[in-house]
């Protein structure tokens, strides 16, 4: 399986979108085309296998269910995600000659996935500096009242960061992947070390995923109880995530109301527990 | 005669926000210059000395980031605001602006990164993964068709309630009321990223102990399993979280040491993924 230079650009096209600062904006860009499972229809239909494109796609989804950058800490960088590592992960299935569908198949794209997301989080810093440039535009055209420009400096001008840091990047990755591919295929086979490494990450990189989200609202022992509540829910009773999240906004629910309860008549509370203290 | 800010010109400061909110996007001013083009139509509209102009700008030039989904709110307060300020309400100026501003963007981060990205977008993306089992299109088409009416009406809907709201909105937002949803939210939250953790990320260990007929009387996975379900998943997810908070270690590094953890593990025999041709 080869990818053709038209390919490799739309795929490329498709990164500039969808990144973390991308220019499809964030609802549409980021966390939409930006998601895995969204690339791998993208990149089915670029390629000329849909089913492909979406197991591998489902199989990446899940390492970044849960992707948050928060403050602008970027761990994985959808757009090496989903417009490098599935092409590249569809080319190694092929290749190795393994099913999409099968365990050993999603465990494989997972591993690529992951591994190109990870590295691609330089793409990421990089567009962030060459932005830089444009802003310093944006001030100058501010003092001068020139408010126009900043139009061109929020919409037109990243587009050049976009070209350098995502489209090439992509039409050079996706063109040398096959003999890329071949090359990891001759030096690393599936039953050695460097391999079995390879698909373990895959199954544990989930984990820094629901702890970079667990970090935002856990700040003490007791808020992990939420969290444990809700494992149990799934792991040990078998519920299902719309059905947990039902649960889950009736406890919220019990929350606000005894929150709004315990602050609609806090003096008359206290005063009267004051009293008795006294009276003992 | 009062000022007021056009349908038009409204819709037009929306669409600039839902749009451009991180095109522009860099470590010193994140979401600055979409916030810019957003309200830049409104100062347009209001004032027509080129002087006022440059005062109202220079409010908006401080650093600003947030969720930009939720965020649409603060954008559509500060459009009430500034409409305040140019019909010469006294206790409207750059600071008040500001200030809220800045005390809006942590906590509306906070709910946002919880609701939207921890709980929102994971339980539809899990709905649609089930539905894309076995590489069938509809589940990635239902995400992006459900996805994205619920962020353009849910941001519509924010924009214009910041909007009539004005500065009652911040009231609520940083009362007591607003720190009850919030607390409810972020529990709400926790428990469905439980379940996530729970469905969708599976660490398990191939670790066993034969005796000498070569049958195995200890397997791990299954004594780990009778202590309380998918306990590994657990253990990692608690590592992680370890140190990235108490450790203070980048994701990056967290991830380095996965690999290491992973790589040991293979050797000793205790992460067996079981590849055959």
């Amino acid at each position: 399986m080869t990818i053709s230079w038209i390919q490799a650009f739309l795929l490329g096209l498709f990164a500039c979108l969808s990144s973390m600062p991308g220019l499809g904006g964030t609802s549409i860009g980021n966390y939409t085309l930006g998601r895995p499972l969204v690339g791998g229809l993208v990149c089915g239909i670029i390629l000329g296998d849909v089913a492909s494109g979406i197991l591998v796609g489902v199989a990446m989804q899940v390492v970044y269910i849960a992707l948050v950058t928060p403050g602008g800490t970027v761990s994985a960088d959808v757009r090496a995600v989903s417009y490098i590592g599935i092409p590249l992960a569809m080319i190694a299935l092929k290749s190795y000659g393994l099913d999409a569908a099968s365990a050993d198949g999603q465990a494989l794209a997972t591993s690529f996935g992951t591994m190109v997301g990870t590295l691609g989080t330089v793409l990421f810093y990089g567009t962030a500096t060459i932005n830089l440039a444009w802003q310093h535009i944006g001030w100058t055209a501010v003092e001068k009242g020139d408010y126009h420009k900043l139009y061109v400096v929020d919409w037109v001008l990243p587009w050049i960061s976009h070209i350098i840091c995502s489209l090439i990047p992509t039409m050079i990755m996706c063109k040398m992947g096959a003999p890329m591919v071949d090359l990891i295929k001759a030096y690393l086979p599936m039953e050695g070390i460097a391999m079995k490494t390879l698909f373990t990450v895959g199954s544990l990189l989930p984990c820094v995923g629901i702890a970079i989200l667990l970090k935002q609202i856990v700040t003490k022992a007791i808020d992990f109880v939420p969290f444990f509540f809700g494992f149990t829910l799934a792991a040990a009773l078998g519920i299902n995530l719309v059905s947990a999240t039902v649960i889950a906004g009736m406890f919220a629910l019990i929350n606000y109301r005894i929150k709004m309860i315990s602050m609609s008549k806090p003096a008359v509370a206290d005063g009267d527990f004051d009293d008795e203290e006294e009276d003992i | 005669m009062e000022k007021k800010i056009s349908k038009k010109t409204l819709s037009k400061s929306f669409h600039h926000w839902y749009y451009g909110n991180l095109t522009c996007f860099s470590q010193e001013h994140m979401q600055t210059f979409g916030y810019l083009t957003s309200m830049l139509p409104i100062i347009e509209e209001l004032y027509d000395k080129k002087e006022d102009q440059a005062n109202a700008i220079k409010t908006y030039t401080a650093f600003f980031n947030t969720e930009p989904q939720l965020g649409a709110i603060i954008v559509g307060i500060t459009a009430g605001l500034e409409e305040a300020r140019a019909n010469g309400a006294e206790d409207v100026d750059d600071e008040t602006i500001n200030g809220l501003r800045a005390g809006l963007m942590g906590p509306i981060a906070g709910i946002g990164d919880s609701l939207v990205v921890g709980t929102i977008i994971p339980i539809l993306l899990g709905i649609a993964m089930g539905m894309s089992t076995g590489g069938s299109p509809v589940g990635a088409i239902f995400y992006i068709i459900v996805w994205n009416l619920f962020a353009y009406f849910g941001m519509r809907f924010l924009y214009y309630t910041g909007y009539d709201l004005g500065g009652k909105a911040v009231d609520f937002l940083v009362g007591a009321q607003g720190e009850a949803l919030r607390e409810s939210i972020t529990m709400l939250g926790g428990i469905v990223i439980g379940a996530v953790a729970a469905t969708w990320v599976s660490v398990t260990t191939s670790f066993q102990l034969l005796n000498s007929e070569g049958e195995a009387y200890l397997v791990l996975q299954d004594k780990l399993d009778e202590v309380y379900p998918s306990l590994l998943t657990a253990a990692f997810v608690m590592l992680c979280w370890y140190l990235l908070s108490k450790r203070k270690m980048s994701p990056i590094q967290v991830m380095l040491l996965l690999v290491v953890i992973a790589f040991i593990g293979v050797l000793i025999g205790f992460f067996d993924p079981g590849l055959v041709y």
